[in-house]
């Protein structure tokens, strides 16, 4: 059966006509606000019958990621398709609606001493189902890990409505392929997520927090301190390396700065932190933050660089964001000729990278045509050393130029086979991803 | 499903091509040959291989690969064969292509906490060659003394420490594999996270030898924990064992290992090669391990022994020392072989279930075991809700294989009945494909198998594996199973 119109797919207050021209692309010419997993797949079905692309958006924090359509025929919007599912206390899992925002997941789950081990910028903006599709993490995934270790089931509806369920509710589970990673990370491209089923933690018993800067020219020392950590028993949750413009924001301190943290136990948060006192090299300097404070220099650090909706029409400048993948060794040095390179580009920059991950990221402000030269220049940097550079945040007239996701993987005729099997028509984020996918 | 063709002293024409592309030394094509190769741990369901070929590097898997395809002839990669699924049992009629040669460590970068290791490498090696640098790697399978992290990488396997570590996947950083197409791809370069594009790393760790054979692995490495104590607590009844296991983890501990074993288990690891000295009257014990900053260890354990008490504990006790605590995991290692002891015949299930659901699961499978007259010893991971039910027959018995089959398949009914999934590590393989049914559907199969197809498009690379053949249903599989049980004896 065909439906001819959208009014009959969805009740008429749930559609709205398009904002116009958002300088971020992906919109839509309709709004559809799905209120149900229900909703989404009769959308769906009703845009693959009548042949009609679609963009999916959440929080819209990651609008300025990909995306070379200005806007779709359909934007649908889980951003009222919220809430959670089941919290089983006992079993550590949660299941969640995807419009749910990470902040109020950890909100809720605090009341039972629990908290999902994800840490991405802007928790009350970003929704678990937006942070899931892009792959979205923070800088404690060097202890906790990222979205593909906690995701252990999902609901998908298919392009054509289908409902699939991915995985399962159980914290282990090698039933059939592992279909739950192939929807983190895919933006959307292969379904819409309508349901995360994830793993979660105890809240840590103590946090502990201390910033290691260095004087200028201490970037070798750094390094060695950061890997010394890795290479000794302490378990860190984070190590990640602040450049000096970032720093400055941070910790008032316009010098690298190492921030180290740890979660556990009072006595072995404290025994760490003296242990990591008494291996620090001369010439630098440790504070080691209050739990007070520890939590609020993380609120700090989590409302850093572009939101999809803290762009300023009007400023001269623009902003943008990057996400380099490295070896974690290369990360100092990866920080440091983006910091060198943003001299020769005339761009603004403030990064910061986890020693122990691999992954870093990159603000910018500066004119458009100095931000793309400034990208294509560290991409060649750090592609030189296997790593990627990949722009999570550029304004839509920005982005074919800047080529978003940088070249194509070797095996891209994999990921165009797996795209062809889940979305012939390619309707849902169409051009948003990989290779033009 | 294949046609059998009679071994002949001289190589037939698909064995000569892999003569001339591997050498004569690494064939095996003589019928007593391959006797070993008709199945794998799992040994309810056998079939007979054409022939097997040792590959020494990753241009003879592609060489034979697309030889293969050329011939239209179906392959299964293999490791060590320890699989407890059927996942590189032939069907009948397929070259099995054998890693086990290719078993080199091939880098060692312990700045960036990596391994680079041929797919044949043994779990165990690995940690015992970079042990004197403080690192392991934290997958460990009970057969970790004689699996590949091939293998392991294929069944995305598990192990006791996983409950506070993850499983494989959770420790994969990179693969190279050799598509059924032939062609060689490297996924996950370098071992540099969140690669661009799908995570096909993902994707390939877990698919049981159908997308791709695996040809090199780039693994993560952790440095030992500081501290490490391990604790036995022994209980009189099995339902205050499985509520300790709740009230530990809701204290807030995370414990590296948290295993339990039942009467039945613990009868066979005593009369086995490597007992403790249990005592025989206790209904249940759990063996827990908490690791991590020296400083914060001993509070751990204080609160697990508090918890042990508050449920009745008839006596817990801390290792104390090294010897003490390996002869306790040993022991519970060495489980699934001890069943031998005392049953001639043993099947072991894979269940997981909902940690909470544990007291009302357990009296399910007593009700099985009652209903098929056969024992079932319970070993298991439970702080992850991962059930090993062992069940115990005699296959020398008439309709006892039979039984006990059923009886598995009960077992992941009640598991799937209560939320949780037919298979936490061991793989669905020949074995559990008609128990897909139990938690997915037609629609959601098929999603899966679209995928295969992407991949493995002429489903030359182990075929009739993980899904169910069409109509087959778990009633179709029990007959088979008797006819091939009955062809054994
Ligand atoms: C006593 C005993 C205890 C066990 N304990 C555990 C346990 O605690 N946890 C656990 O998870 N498992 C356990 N197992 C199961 C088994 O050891 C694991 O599944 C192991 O990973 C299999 O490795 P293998 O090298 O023997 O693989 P095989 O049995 O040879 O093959 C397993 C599957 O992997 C595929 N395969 C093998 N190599 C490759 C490759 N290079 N590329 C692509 N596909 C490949 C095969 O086709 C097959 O489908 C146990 C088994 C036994 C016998």
């Amino acid at each position: 059966m065909t439906t001819s119109t959208i009014e009959a797919v969805v009740p008429g207050e749930q559609i709205k006509e398009s904002e116009t021209d958002h300088p971020l692309g992906n919109g839509g010419r309709q709004i559809i606000q799905a209120h149900s997993e229900e909703d989404i797949s009769n959308v769906l079905q009703y845009a693959n019958e009548h042949v009609l692309t679609v963009n999916i958006m959440s929080g819209g924090t990651k609008r300025g990621y990909g995306g070379t359509m200005k806007e779709a025929d359909i934007l649908l919007s889980l951003a009222n398709y919220k809430g959670i599912v089941e919290h089983s206390v006992g079993d550590l899992t949660l299941t969640v609606r995807p419009g749910t925002t990470l902040k109020e997941i950890s909100d809720q789950l605090a009341e039972s001493g629990q908290c999902l081990a994800l840490d991405p910028p802007w928790p009350e903006l970003a929704t678990i189902g937006g942070i899931v599709a892009a792959n979205d993490s923070g800088c404690k995934r060097l202890l906790y890990g990222s979205a593909r270790d906690l995701v252990i089931g999902t609901r998908i509806v298919y392009v054509d409505g289908r409902v699939i369920r991915t995985g399962g509710k159980v914290v282990k589970n090698v039933a059939g392929y592992d279909m739950n990673k192939l929807f983190i990370g895919a933006m959307g491209t292969l379904g819409v997520i309508s349901e995360i089923t994830l793993k979660l933690r105890p809240l840590p018993k103590y946090e502990g927090l201390s910033l290691v800067h260095f004087p200028d020219g201490g970037e070798q020392k750094m390094h060695d301190v950061a890997r010394c950590i890795l290479d000794s028993m302490m378990e860190p949750v984070s190590l990640e390396v602040l450049t000096p413009s970032i720093s400055e924001k941070l910790t008032g301190e316009r010098l690298y700065t190492l921030v180290i943290a740890f979660e556990d136990q009072e006595k072995a948060v404290i025994q760490q932190e003296k242990w990591v006192t008494e291996h620090l090299p001369s010439g630098v300097t440790q504070t080691i933050l209050s739990e007070q404070e520890a939590s609020e220099w993380w609120d700090a650090f989590r409302h850093q660089g572009p939101n999809g909706h803290n762009d300023d029409p009007d400023a001269t400048d623009t902003q943008a964001a990057l996400k380099l993948g490295s070896l974690p060794s290369d990360v100092p040095a990866n920080l440091k000729i983006a910091e060198e390179l943003a001299g020769v580009h005339h761009v603004s920059l403030e990064a910061h990278g986890g020693a122990g991950h691999g992954i870093s990221r990159v603000y910018l402000n500066g004119f458009p045509e100095d931000i793309i030269a400034f990208t294509k220049a560290l991409r060649s940097a750090v592609e030189n050393k296997h790593g990627y550079v990949i722009c999570t945040h550029l304004p839509f007239e920005m982005r074919p130029a800047a080529d978003v996701w940088g070249e194509k993987p070797a095996y891209f005729s994999l990921l165009e086979g797996i795209k062809q099997t889940n979305d012939p028509k390619k309707l849902l984020n169409r051009q948003r991803f990989v290779g033009g996918i | 499903m294949f046609r059998k063709k009679q071994a002949k002293q001289k190589p037939d024409a698909v064995a000569s091509a892999l003569i001339t592309i591997a050498g004569k030394e690494n064939v095996l094509y003589l019928k007593e040959d391959l006797l070993s190769y008709e199945c794998d741990g799992y040994t309810l369901e056998r079939g007979m291989p054409r022939a097997v070929v040792f590959v020494r590097n990753t241009q003879h898997v592609a060489d034979v690969v697309k030889q293969l395809n050329a011939l239209g002839v179906p392959y299964i990669a293999r490791g060590a064969g320890t699989g407890l699924s059927g996942g590189a049992t032939p069907r009948g009629g397929e070259i099995i292509i054998s890693l086990v040669r290719m078993k080199r460590l091939l880098e060692l970068d312990l700045e960036n906490r990596q391994a680079v290791v041929e797919p044949g490498y043994i779990n165990l090696k690995l940690t015992q060659s970079i042990s004197d640098k403080g690192y392991y790697y934290a997958p460990d399978p009970s057969s970790q003394y004689a699996c590949t992290i091939g293998g392991n990488v294929a069944e995305n396997s598990g192990g006791a420490h996983c409950l506070k570590y993850g499983v494989t996947t959770n420790h994969i950083l990179g693969l190279e594999v050799v598509l059924p197409s032939g062609e060689m791809m490297e996924i996950g370069k370098s071992g540099v996270p969140d690669q661009p594009g799908y995570d096909l790393l993902g994707l390939l760790t877990g698919s049981e030898g159908t997308l791709g054979i695996v040809t090199k692995i780039t693994v993560n490495i952790l440095k030992n924990p500081e501290g490490k104590k391990t604790a036995l607590a022994y209980f009189d009844d099995i339902d205050d064992a499985s509520q300790a296991v709740s009230d530990i983890i809701a204290t807030g501990i995370i414990p590296a290992a948290l295993e339990m074993m039942d009467e039945i288990a613990i009868e066979g690891v005593e009369a086995s090669a490597y007992p403790v000295g249990h005592p025989r009257d206790i209904a249940a014990f759990l063996l827990i391990e908490v690791d991590g900053i020296q400083a914060g260890i001993d509070d751990q354990i204080d609160d697990i022994l508090t918890v042990c008490k508050s449920n009745h504990v008839r006596d817990v006790k801390v290792a104390q020392d090294e010897a003490e605590r390996s002869m306790w995991w040993a022991n519970r290692k060495m489980g699934f072989g001890a069943m031998g002891a005392i049953s001639p015949d043993y099947l072991v299930q894979d269940g997981v279930i909902p940690r909470t659901r544990l007291p009302e699961v357990l009296t399910r499978i007593t009700e099985i075991s009652r209903k098929y007259e056969l024992r079932i010893a319970n070993i298991f991971h439970a702080g992850d809700g991962n059930l090993h039910p062992l069940i115990l027959f005699d296959a020398r018995v008439p309709g006892e294989s039979d039984r006990a089959s059923k009886a598995g398949s009960e077992c992941l009914q009640v598991c799937a009945d209560v939320g949780g999934s037919i298979t936490g590590e061991h793989g669905v393989g020949i074995e559990k494909s008609a128990e897909m049914r139990f938690i997915f559907s037609d629609e959601e199969m098929r999603a899966q198998t679209d995928i295969r197809h992407v991949f493995n498009p002429d489903d030359l690379l182990n075929p009739g594996k993980l899904f169910p053949e069409p109509g087959r249903c778990v009633e179709v599989k029990h007959n088979e199973k008797k006819e091939a049980a009955a062809s054994i004896n």
